[in-house]
């Protein structure tokens, strides 16, 4: 069985006249261990879904598995756990703290799940030098350029290992060639086994990394497709990658 | 947390400067009039404070307080002399009247007149000379702040002469004094000598100070001096009492008081509310971050908290360290404003005021927090 599952996802938003319906039944499937690219046209309904997925925002209908657990069906506080334990995020705007320092903001998933923040700014660290940011740990987001920003942000979703990775236009705000970079290092350190990738996109450029990519339209899922693995740039794709 | 919601709070260093002043003023301002307020009114009981081994005071019936008292005939001194437990029994003549310097200078000042021999009820505070010197004719003890109000710049020094009522006195020793209500400047001389400053005949006791024999319980005394004499008699404390009420109720100090401070505190509302609102819309996106990362309510609501403890914390120890400061600088010997301090309850309340704010402003900025839709992180 797929890692992450779902079946006639639906989900509207408001009520009487101003009632829209965004999702109107979504059936997705993405497999642990695999980059799924989410494409379609702007209001289609990505950003919605993967917040479902993410337990951001519950379903109104439809059945959703991800590796096991049904968000739909937790309780608020297991909700909570369920983001901070099994969900990494990444932003199109990087959404970093713009108080802490690369390192700290590496470590906050790691100071929410409890860890000291002394062990948590040195496995921070870890995944910075990893990221080839080694130079940059006590700098300030305002001191670092968008890519920079963004690599800071994908240590930030990995280093709690979540099983489950959601990107929201990750290289939206990124010139070509940083975009494809941070795409080429999102492949290279975040897939692993255990883990499923999701990557909502309007950049067809990078399209060439996805394993799978899912067309959604009008609140549905249309088709799928499998790039061709040809196309895929041939990088040594690592199993462990926990530095 | 906490580490991150402080550098969150220090890291937009305006809006914190500007909670931080929020809260020193209102601090500032409740601490100073707070402490403004208790000094004025117990200036009223200054002379009773004073007044060193008195245990009860004899009075009038009619009298309401220290500084106004109604007149005894002499012979009530005989009949409190002869109660049971009065181990001494002192008149004493209290009167404003007003200094002049041959120079034309003048200034009022409670006239206090002690039994000649016992010296009773005086103030041993003597800055030069001591109250032996009051033994001497024409002698008056003057404190600081009357000698530089009548001798501005000119250092201390005994032998000036003034006029009381037109006539002659001879200032033979000065006295650091606590300044009355009605007039700050204290002179203190001998009933026979008080009696011929201040005009009028006989019977004019304003009170009759009494020392207890040893062991005795001076709440009792007064009592049987009270049932013997048909005067009032009143413990130190309780006349101290009596005479702050009746200021209480006689005056509008304190809703003139309460409404300056009042005014603090819904200033320090307002203004600490406005800008710990603002600052927590401002960080509302990492807030929300925070939550879609699975930090919970609770322990985003404890950041919150932590913020806005911080700042109070900060302000109330800078508006509290001006308030102190403004009063050392005010509490000097020759300062119109002597006598006046901040008191430690004036500090802990103006602490608890203070939390009570914060709460109350930080309310608005919690609703939004706890609130706080973590799906909100994927839009723009
Ligand atoms: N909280 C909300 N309340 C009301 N309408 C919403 C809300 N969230 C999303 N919508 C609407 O749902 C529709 C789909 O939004 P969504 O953000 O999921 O689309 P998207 O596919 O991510 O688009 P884009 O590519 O522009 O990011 C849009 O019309 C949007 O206005
Ligand atoms: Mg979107």
């Amino acid at each position: 069985m797929p890692a992450i599952v779902t079946t006639g996802i639906t989900k509207s938003f408001g009520a009487g006249e101003t009632r829209t319906s965004v999702l109107r039944g979504v059936d997705f499937e993405a497999e642990a261990g695999e980059m799924t690219f989410l494409v379609g046209p702007s209001g289609c309904g990505k950003t919605t879904f993967i917040s479902i997925l993410s337990a951001l925002l519950s379903a109104d209908g439809g059945a959703l598995s991800v590796f096991g657990t049904e968000p739909n069906r937790l309780k608020s506080g297991d909700l909570v756990r369920f983001r901070r334990d099994m969900v990494g995020f990444v932003f199109q705007q990087f959404n970093l703290l713009p108080a802490l320092d690369a390192a700290e903001n590496v470590a906050v998933p790691l100071i929410i799940q409890g860890v000291s923040p002394r062990k948590a700014r040195q496995r921070a660290c870890a995944w910075l030098e990893l990221l080839g940011l080694g130079a940059h740990l006590g700098k300030l987001p305002s001191e670092l350029s968008g890519g920079q920003q963004q690599r800071v942000a994908i240590a930030r979703a990995l280093i709690h290992e979540p099983r489950l990775l959601v990107c929201d236009e990750p290289t939206a705000s990124l010139d070509a060639e940083t975009g494809r970079q941070v795409i080429e290092l999102l492949r290279e350190v975040s897939l692993n086994p255990e883990r499923a990738a999701i990557i909502v996109t309007h950049d067809d450029r990078i399209y060439p990394y996805a394993d799978r990519i899912a067309f959604m339209a009008d609140g549905r899922l249309t088709h799928v497709e499998r790039p061709d693995p040809a196309r895929i740039p041939a990088r040594p794709i690592r199993g462990e990658t926990q530095p | 947390m906490l580490g991150i919601a402080l550098k969150m709070l220090f890291g937009d260093i305006v809006k914190m400067l500007g909670l931080v002043m929020g809260i020193a003023f209102s601090t500032l301002l409740m601490a100073q009039q707070g402490g403004f307020f208790i000094g004025l009114i117990s200036r009223a009981a200054n002379t009773v404070t004073e007044a060193q081994g008195v245990a009860i005071w004899v009075m009038d019936p009619k009298t309401e307080t220290a500084e106004g008292p109604t007149a005894m005939r002499d012979v009530e001194l005989y009949r409190v002399r002869g109660v049971e437990g009065v181990r001494q029994a002192s008149p004493l003549v209290q009167a404003t009247t007003t200094l002049r310097t041959p120079q034309g200078r003048s200034s009022a000042a409670a006239f206090l007149g002690v039994d000649d021999a016992s010296l009773l009820g005086i103030n041993p505070r003597f800055v030069v000379g001591s109250p032996e010197d009051l033994r001497r004719p024409d002698a008056i003890a003057l404190d600081q702040l009357g000698f530089s109000r009548l001798w501005p710049g000119e250092p201390l020094a005994t032998g000036k002469e003034i006029e009381v009522n037109d006539r002659r006195a001879t200032v033979v020793a000065i006295t650091e004094a606590l300044p009355g209500f009605t007039a700050p400047v204290i002179v203190y001389t001998r009933l026979s000598q008080a009696l011929s400053y201040v005009p009028g005949g006989r019977n004019r006791l304003s009170f009759i100070l009494v020392e207890a024999e040893p062991g005795r319980d001076p709440r009792a005394i007064a009592q049987a001096i009270s049932a013997q004499t048909g005067l009032l008699a009143l413990t130190t404390p309780e006349f101290q009492r009596r005479t702050i009420d009746y200021v209480l109720n006689n005056t509008g100090i304190a809703p003139s008081f309460g409404v300056v401070i009042a005014l603090g505190a819904v200033v320090g509302i307002l203004v600490t509310g406005l800008t710990f609102t603002l600052f927590v819309n401002d960080n509302l996106k990492q807030f929300a971050v925070l939550k879609a990362m699975g930090l919970s309510n609770w322990r985003l609501l404890g950041m919150v908290l932590a913020q806005a403890l911080v700042v109070a914390f900060i302000g109330y120890a800078i508006g509290l360290w001006i308030a102190s400061g403004f009063f050392d600088a005010v509490n000097q010997p020759f300062s119109d404003l002597k006598g006046f301090w901040l008191p430690w309850q004036i500090a802990v309340m103006v602490a608890g005021a203070t939390a009570v704010i914060v709460s109350l402003a930080s309310l608005i900025a919690i609703r939004r927090v706890l609130r706080l839709d973590p799906a909100t992180v994927f839009r723009g």
